[in-house]
């Protein structure tokens, strides 16, 4: 098996970084929260010319990497897009996009789109979304859904492996930020970064974000390869991506203090837009009581079997 | 032996005298007919003022009954014995009474400060006022100094019989209700930074002073920047000596921390836990096992507590104890509000609000797993209650530092 994204992808997901930065970065989150009716304006433009939609994600290897590498990169900015929807879409229906979405309260980040959505539920049913609910905190909408087939057990892993790469791009850059903050900040007449106590909780966090990103590679692995628990891996992520995130966020938050409760940091942003993407379709525990179900009996299947 | 006009859980948390357990029974009946019944509903949602009006008839009701200031001395309105606030700060728990949010720093530090280091003008000045609800704020932390106080910055110079006083305050808790506030300020730049800084009481209307609330992750500004330009401050407002102002805090932050942890405590064990339970799915094992785990940890907390106010009284509490107390409260809140988070499913996150004058657990989970980041990070965070214990209780070497 590969555990790296191509070059060709790596360096697309650079080129992401650069052009959400230049587009506005951290500015984005911030206006499309004051309005999201501007959610597409603000990151249609800025997709549409790094070939977002031209990406193909679901038959060509390549294009599955660059779409993992770009959610990356969105979630370091945490762009109030949901690029990792729009690049799961199934192939055979007329949609914009698709979102993975629990049996009771079906909910997604579609709040001010435009878009046209297809729904799938983690058994593979398949809908389209004919209504959406009032706009919530974080852009969520609940969703009206119109029964289409039961096809859908094909679409679920990407559909729940690319939202994880966003998340992902979040882990980077809380943890890029909280280093930038305990090297800068200075208490007791030295930077905090020189507090072993400082540091083993940094280790700790880096521990758990490096352990996602390998398993991120390994789910990505078992789409491209067509593996047939590639559902299976596509849980055991998102159940790592949530705990990942848990220890990963609360950490730069001691770490950054009171400040990075307020709005005035990054981190507080990040944390705030972090949580639709641990939450849905279902949180930490319905994730693993998921997961249990399907592999209980056997395991997963992992590498050496 | 008993006394058959009295109920049997008179006897429930320790052996107690029998004047304790009048005193239980008649705190009892004040509670059961002065708390307001629906204060949780009614209280959801209120603007600032409507929060400031309860706050300050809640602490008039209590100060009626002789209440409000349990730990303060007897000629100044106080009196309660160690063991009868004990009793007391059990049972307004266990009715689940609204907690004194504006006085806080008022009955607490200012107070302290004023009996340990104030003069007797200071005292007759202030402590009727904050008795007639004179509302105080804490002037400590800067935006260079958090948990290293002592390199705070905000500049006092001495001129006639007044200083003039320049700086940035932080993180003031409930500042823009407040009237007074205990202020700490650099007044010797040359001095070695804990021998340079005097403290100070600052009247809140004084031109040059200027309060902007920090909106925070939940929406609510309760903390608030304080900016001093040229800010007069008559000398006689000085609480001890000059330079000394360092050694006046050391001497009274910590003053009332074991009651006040045991009062949070006491609500921990009460009505939080009781929510918690309420709202759990409790026919599930993992949950139950949860909920047992915190259960028991709630007891060792509530006991802990209480052993640290008694060993005060003694004089024999360890220089780490009150360390332990707050390092341990504050990561047993933040698991079990995380917890309630948790089960609370998606539905909790859409609680937008939660009952003003309430503690640091309401079941509204989210907000209160939010709000108990107030615990580890500030008045000393995680990290440096750690190195406390560490250096003060087991006695281990300090850790190398730069200066």
């Amino acid at each position: 098996m590969i555990l790296d994204l191509g070059d060709d992808a790596k360096e697309y997901g650079r080129q992401a970084l650069r052009a959400f930065e230049a587009a506005g970065g951290d500015q984005l989150v911030q206006q499309a929260e004051a309005k999201p009716d501007l959610r597409e304006s603000l990151a249609g433009p800025v997709l549409s010319e790094l070939g977002a939609w031209d990406l193909d994600a679901r038959t060509d290897v390549d294009g599955l990497e660059a779409a993992a590498a770009l959610c990356r990169s969105a979630g370091y900015w945490a762009l109030p897009y949901p690029v990792a929807e729009r690049l799961a879409k199934p192939t055979d229906l007329d949609v914009d996009g698709l979102i993975v979405v629990a049996d009771i309260r079906p909910s997604g980040v579609v709040a001010g789109l435009e878009s046209t959505w297809a729904a799938v539920s983690l058994a593979g049913v398949r809908s389209r979304v004919a209504g959406y609910g009032a706009a919530g905190p974080g852009f969520v909408a609940e969703v009206e859904l119109s029964a289409v087939d039961d096809n859908g057990a094909g679409d679920v892993a990407l559909g729940l492996v690319l939202p994880c790469w966003t998340l992902l791009g979040m882990l980077d850059r809380a943890l890029e930020l909280t280093i930038a903050h305990v090297s800068l900040r200075k208490q007791f007449g030295q930077t905090l970064s020189a507090f072993q106590g400082v540091q083993f909780q940094l280790t700790d966090a880096e521990v758990e974000r490096s352990g996602l990103e390998i398993l991120a590679k390994y789910a990505l692995w078992s789409i491209a390869t067509d593996r047939p628990e590639a559902t299976d891996d596509a849980l055991a992520l998102r159940m790592s991506a949530i705990e990942a995130a848990e220890v990963v966020f609360r950490v730069c938050h001691q770490l950054h203090g009171a400040v990075g409760f307020c709005d005035e940091t990054t981190l507080s942003w990040l944390s705030r837009y972090s949580q639709p993407l641990r939450r849905l379709p279902l949180g930490l525990s319905a994730t693993r009581d998921e997961l249990t179900r399907r592999v209980g009996g056997t395991g997963l299947t992992g590498l050496f079997s | 032996m008993k006394y058959p006009a009295e109920s049997e859980d008179m006897y429930e948390n320790s052996p107690e005298s029998r004047t304790q357990a009048q005193f239980r029974q008649q705190v009892r009946a004040w509670c059961e007919q002065h708390i307001p019944p629906d204060w949780r509903q009614s209280q959801t949602g209120v603007d600032d003022d409507e929060f400031v009006r309860f706050q300050k008839s809640w602490f008039a009701e209590l100060h009626s009954a002789g209440y409000a200031v349990p730990h303060w001395p007897r000629e100044w309105g106080g009196g309660l014995s160690v063991p009868e606030q004990i009793v007391l700060y059990q049972e307004l728990a266990a009715h689940d009474a609204p907690r004194l949010v504006l006085a806080f720093v008022g009955i607490h530090h200012a107070a302290a400060t004023l009996l340990a280091a104030g003069t007797d003008e200071q005292r007759r000045r202030h402590l009727p006022a904050i008795l007639d609800g004179e509302i105080w704020v804490q002037g400590f932390s800067e935006p260079e100094a958090g948990s290293d106080l002592a390199s705070l910055r905000t500049s006092a110079r001495r001129a006639g019989d007044s200083y003039v006083v320049n700086g940035q305050k932080l993180w003031a808790s409930g500042g823009k209700h407040a009237d007074w506030c205990l202020l700490l300020a650099r007044t010797d730049p040359n001095a070695p930074k804990r021998k340079g800084i005097s403290y100070f009481l600052l009247d809140m209307t004084t031109p040059g002073v200027e309060v902007r609330p920090i909106r925070n992750a939940i929406g609510d500004s309760h903390f608030c920047e304080i900016f001093l330009n040229d800010v007069e401050i008559p000398a006689a407002n000085l609480v001890g000596a000059e330079n000394a102002g360092w050694q006046v805090a050391q001497a009274t932050l910590g003053a009332e921390r074991g009651l006040t942890m045991l009062e949070l405590a006491e609500r921990l064990g009460n009505a939080g836990f009781r929510w918690l339970v309420q709202a759990a799915p409790v026919d599930d094992p993992v949950v139950a096992d949860r909920l047992a785990q915190f259960e028991t940890e709630i007891t060792g907390l509530r006991g802990l507590c209480r052993k640290v106010v008694e060993d005060s009284e003694n004089g024999t509490v360890g220089p780490a104890d009150a360390s332990i107390v707050k390092l341990f409260y504050s990561e047993l809140l933040q698991r079990l509000t995380d917890f309630g988070a948790e089960i609370g499913g998606m539905a909790a996150h859409t609680r937008l609000a939660k009952p003003m004058s309430s503690g640091w657990e309401s079941g509204s989970w989210l907000l209160d797993f939010i709000g108990s980041w107030e615990w580890t990070i500030p008045g000393g965070s995680s990290e440096i209650q750690r190195t406390i214990i560490g250096e003060r209780g087991l006695g281990l070497p300090r850790e190398p530092s730069a200066v």
